[in-house]
């Protein structure tokens, strides 16, 4: 930008952006956010176009969730705006720091159901952390600092800026000054650890109960040193999965309601649960009044309305998760339980025999698992392919392993790791997705093709909506309503439509060269694995029982 | 819900007199499970703080709406008026 072009308010938005640290935005242009789209030519943020706001949310959100930074998305007004909405909805549930900007028709047409004109602001409301429509460019500074504040402040979420067309092409100057300090923080009480300590000595059968907020509060090393000094046994939510170490012994893996059966047996006789930046999510607990039963709960969290929400606390602990766990790392003495934990793992290990040719997809993940390289990013779709990620690869870090918890967003998986591989472009990123899945956001392959970005996508195709039909036959008779897929496109011709390689296998005997050549691979590459359409995903705990009652046949 | 009891809150909540705050609280009240059987609301306009009373009726404990409340950021201070607050059974 030559120096005499005055600086308006679409500039602005991106010197903050880069005063943030940030080299990336997803986003799509539109009439209401033109300003800042030509602002954007003269910056030095670095935009990728997706093919769908949809996807440019997801890819933020995996950006973010890959990275540890803010995801960065912006939108044109009215179906731009309203098509960012899933996204945010998703990274609320999950607590994922995000800002979007939407463009507004102008001030002087707010109000008067202008063309492109939707009233994101208030739509906004239950889908962000917080949200703010600027009305003058001379907020704007201010309005962007805050906006990345609150979004990375506490529980991390996202916040949604709406500017005005008018504001967009203001002339402003930067004022650099610096953002006044959000003043309503809640107050954290400080930490009682007393009672948590009187707890944790008496506990025979202490669990350690591992959730999403580990990742996010950096405290990875500091759960680690937790398990490893007392040696209690622990568990991991769908979101905490890679916050603890798998090979430790005392390691029973996801619980909940496709957990492992040692994990859901080993919590629901434990008589001490120490619940760590996790939130008793009904999947996780199944019938919440059955849930452990027995334990008193140690509760570690950031967020003071999460205790006693579904489950009450005996000691809950408020905070900073990394400051506020070593204070009760000490050794314990607890060999007979976990001796018994420890049988129950070997008695319940996974089994990866499955009769006949056809591919078992449990087995193919678990190669993955096994054939990728450390600091592998893997994201999944949802359905049985994204339970069936969750239980047989294991991840190293929470930053590893992106998923869709809460909301349980089809249509995740493939912008999710488009997102993950712009922030780390030296490591492999693959995208587990599902035949139903893919279809929610495949216009991102052309995302890809653009940028040629190399992810890797494992489509797990049974021809169904797998998750839904199984439940349809265990659940509802088996009367099978609006789940078959079977008239799918050919998955490998649409992915070779966007010069992506792509490999159908149909066998056993072709999963493992298969694998190796599409990690061998620099490019993107689609591995379409067919599977049967009946195999379902197990154990299985049914709707509204305890953990304990699981089923893990039909 | 037939047995369940029926207790009556008043909440007095301060706050920024910022853009949609109101209806922040009122998204927040509903989605919460509590009911509003009534509110007054003002703005003093030297410190632009709002004052808002709101008359909310639940099966839920109190401190799961105030809790929620106090996360929103414009938010100073959210209190349980003891006195004004009253159980019946509906
Ligand atoms: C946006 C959205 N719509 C609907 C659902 C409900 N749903 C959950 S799993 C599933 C089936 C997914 O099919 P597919 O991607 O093929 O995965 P599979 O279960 O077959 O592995 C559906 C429809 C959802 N989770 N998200
Ligand atoms: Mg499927």
């Amino acid at each position: 930008m030559t120096d005499s072009k005055p600086l308006t308010g679409g500039g602005l938005l991106f010197k903050v952006l880069e005063q943030h640290g940030v080299n990336h935005v997803f986003g799509y242009p539109g009439g209401a956010i033109m300003p800042i789209y030509d602002a954007l030519v003269d910056s030095n943020v670095q935009h990728f176009l997706c093919r769908h706001e949809q996807g440019a949310s997801f890819s933020a959100v995996g950006y973010a969730r890959a990275s540890g930074k803010i995801g960065v998305c912006m939108a044109t007004s009215g179906p731009g705006a309203t098509n960012l909405i899933t996204g945010l909805a998703d990274a609320l549930a999950d607590s994922i720091p995000m800002v979007a900007i939407t463009g507004q028709v102008p001030t002087a047409a707010m109000g008067s159901d202008a063309f492109q004109e939707t009233d994101i602001f208030g739509l906004s409301i239950a889908c962000t952390k917080h949200s703010f429509q600027v009305s003058h460019v001379d907020e704007l500074e201010k309005v962007l600092h805050q906006a990345f504040e609150i979004a990375l402040e506490g529980r991390q979420g996202p916040v949604l800026v709406d500017i005005p067309k008018d504001v967009q092409t203001a002339s402003v100057k930067q004022t650099f000054a610096a953002a006044e300090h959000l003043k309503n923080k809640v107050k954290l009480p400080l930490a009682d650890i007393s009672k948590a300590l009187d707890l944790l000595t008496h506990a025979k059968q202490p669990i350690l109960y591992v959730g999403g907020g580990v990742g996010m509060a950096n405290a990875v090393d500091e759960v680690r040193e937790f398990a490893n000094k007392t040696g209690i046994p622990s568990v991991s939510t769908l979101k905490g999965l890679g916050a603890l170490d798998t090979d430790n012994e005392n390691y029973l893996g996801m619980l909940g309601m496709h957990g492992t059966k040692a994990a859901n047996l080993a919590v629901h006789d434990c008589d001490l649960l120490i619940a760590v930046g996790a939130r008793f999510d009904d999947r996780v607990t199944g019938k919440l009044d059955q849930f452990a039963p027995d334990a008193k709960v140690i509760h570690f969290d950031i967020d003071t309305a999460e205790i006693n929400k579904r489950r009450a606390a005996d000691a809950p602990i408020l905070g900073d998760l990394k400051e506020n766990l070593p204070l009760l790392t000490m050794s314990l003495n607890i060999k007979g339980w976990q001796a018994k934990i420890q049988q129950m793992k070997s008695d319940y290990s996974w089994r990866y025999d499955h009769p006949g040719e056809n591919i078992f997809a449990p087995a193919v993940l678990k190669e993955v698992s096994e054939l990728m390289p450390k600091n592998t990013c893997v994201t999944t779709d949802v359905g049985q392919h994204q339970m069936w990620a969750a239980q047989h690869i294991n991840f190293d870090d929470p930053s590893n392993f992106l998923t869709s918890g809460s909301m349980g967003t089809m249509g995740f998986g493939l912008p999710a790791a488009i997102g993950a591989q712009i922030s780390r472009p030296h490591d492999t990123v693959i995208a587990v997705s599902g035949d139903g899945s893919i279809m929610m956001n495949v216009q991102e392959l052309a995302t890809i093709k653009r940028y040629q970005i190399p992810v890797k996508i494992v489509l797990i195709d049974n021809a169904k909506l797998g998750m839904v039909r199984q439940w349809q036959d265990l659940f509802f008779d088996g009367r099978l309503s609006e789940t078959d897929l079977s008239d799918n496109p050919d998955f490998c011709m649409l992915a070779q439509a966007f010069e992506i390689k792509a490999k159908q296998i149909t066998k056993k005997s072709e999963v493992t060269a298969a694998i190796n050549d599409m990690l061998d691979h620099d490019g993107p590459y689609l591995l379409q694995v067919k599977i049967d359409a009946k195999d379902n995903v197990w154990p299985l705990v049914p709707p509204n029982s305890a953990n304990n009652e699981m089923m893990e046949s039909a | 819900m037939n047995t369940a009891t029926l207790n009556n809150y008043t909440l007095i909540i301060m706050t920024d007199d910022k853009q949609v705050v109101l209806e922040r609280i009122l998204q927040v009240t509903r989605y919460r499970g509590f009911l509003i059987n009534g509110m007054t609301a003002k703005v003093n306009t030297g410190n632009n703080i709002a004052t808002i009373e709101l008359f909310v009726s639940s099966e839920r404990p109190i401190s799961l709406l105030t809790d929620q409340i106090n996360k929103l950021v414009d938010i100073k201070s959210v209190k349980v008026d003891n006195n004004a607050s009253m159980q019946n059974t509906a």
